[in-house]
């Protein structure tokens, strides 16, 4: 099915001829991250409705334009969006690949000081794997952590 | 788009009419519905990812952001014990951000077992949002 020409279009009637058009994907990828040396590890989870908006392409927005109005709402006297047209007015994203639909969510959804710098220090910060190779239980969830086993990728 | 209708009433030929914006700002914005015990979203509407944060402890990212930080989230969850249906409740953010989180990107919540007395993970969690859109 081709994607209807979606630029100018608002963002949430795109999501809304997704739901109606596209079968979910449950994608095997889990993004695991520590962002706080006092805290448990995170993990990141892709919705299966985005997955399919990812796959398909001419949907979502580019990645830039979250970091925009992640900027806007930083902003110390910040009350409410007024550039939430970059979402709907931006060219959407041509088709990605799973992974590459992985690597946007991680410039979407985890902290860019972890993205940024995930391979410095003595171990990495973030670890993209299959959610078989998570703990089978939830037993000590809130123990969990990056194995310092783990070497840095070059 | 193809088929867009522009209309600022709804008219039913006996009762009555009601404006569109009613429609328009009256609509959930997102919602999902989580096993947090795998965690895996069995489905959902506006939310590009889930964030498992620790027991008990959910974030919800949104594709679509919020126009500002004082929408509305309701949340209920269940966790099925081996006799009944244990109690929870689902809090998600307040004014200072500490319990949870209410920004234009995510919405972030705990979810509280009253049976234990402890933060704990539903076999299903349910959260709507109700609000402005950017």
């Amino acid at each position: 099915m081709n994607t209807p020409d979606f630029k100018g279009t608002h963002l949430f009637d795109r999501l809304c001829w997704a739901k109606e058009n596209l079968d979910g994907v449950q994608s095997d990828y889990r993004v695991v991250y520590e962002d706080s040396i006092d805290e448990c590890a995170k993990i990141l989870v892709p919705d299966p409705n985005w997955m399919a908006c990812a796959l398909q392409g001419g949907i979502l927005p580019p990645v830039w334009v979250y970091w925009e109005l992640a900027k806007d709402e930083a902003q110390p006297d910040f009350k409410k969006h007024t550039r939430g047209y970059l979402l709907h007015q931006t060219e959407p994203m041509p088709a990605m690949t799973e992974e590459e639909a992985i690597e946007y969510l991680i410039q979407k959804d985890v902290p860019q000081h972890v993205w940024k710098t995930w391979n410095e220090g003595n171990k990495p910060k973030m670890v993209i794997c299959k959610k078989e190779q998570l703990p089978q239980t939830r037993e000590w969830r809130n123990a969990w952590r990056i194995s310092d086993d783990l070497e840095l990728a070059a | 788009m193809a088929g867009k209708i522009v209309a600022d009433t709804l008219e039913h030929s006996t009762a009555g009419s009601i404006a569109t914006n009613y429609v328009v700002e009256g609509s959930a914005k997102a919602w999902f519905n989580l096993n947090a015990a795998t965690p895996a979203l069995r489905d959902s509407f506006n939310i590009a990812s889930i964030t498992d944060e620790g027991t008990g402890q959910y974030e919800g990212n949104f594709t679509s952001a919020m126009g500002n930080g004082d929408y509305s989230a309701n949340g209920s969850s269940t966790v099925k014990g081996s006799s009944n249906s244990f109690s929870n409740i689902f809090t998600t953010g307040d004014p200072d951000n500490t319990y949870g989180l209410h920004s234009t990107a995510a919405i972030r919540g705990n979810n509280y077992s009253y049976n234990a007395s402890i933060n704990s993970d539903p076999q299903m969690l349910q959260v709507t949002v109700h609000g402005d859109l950017a």
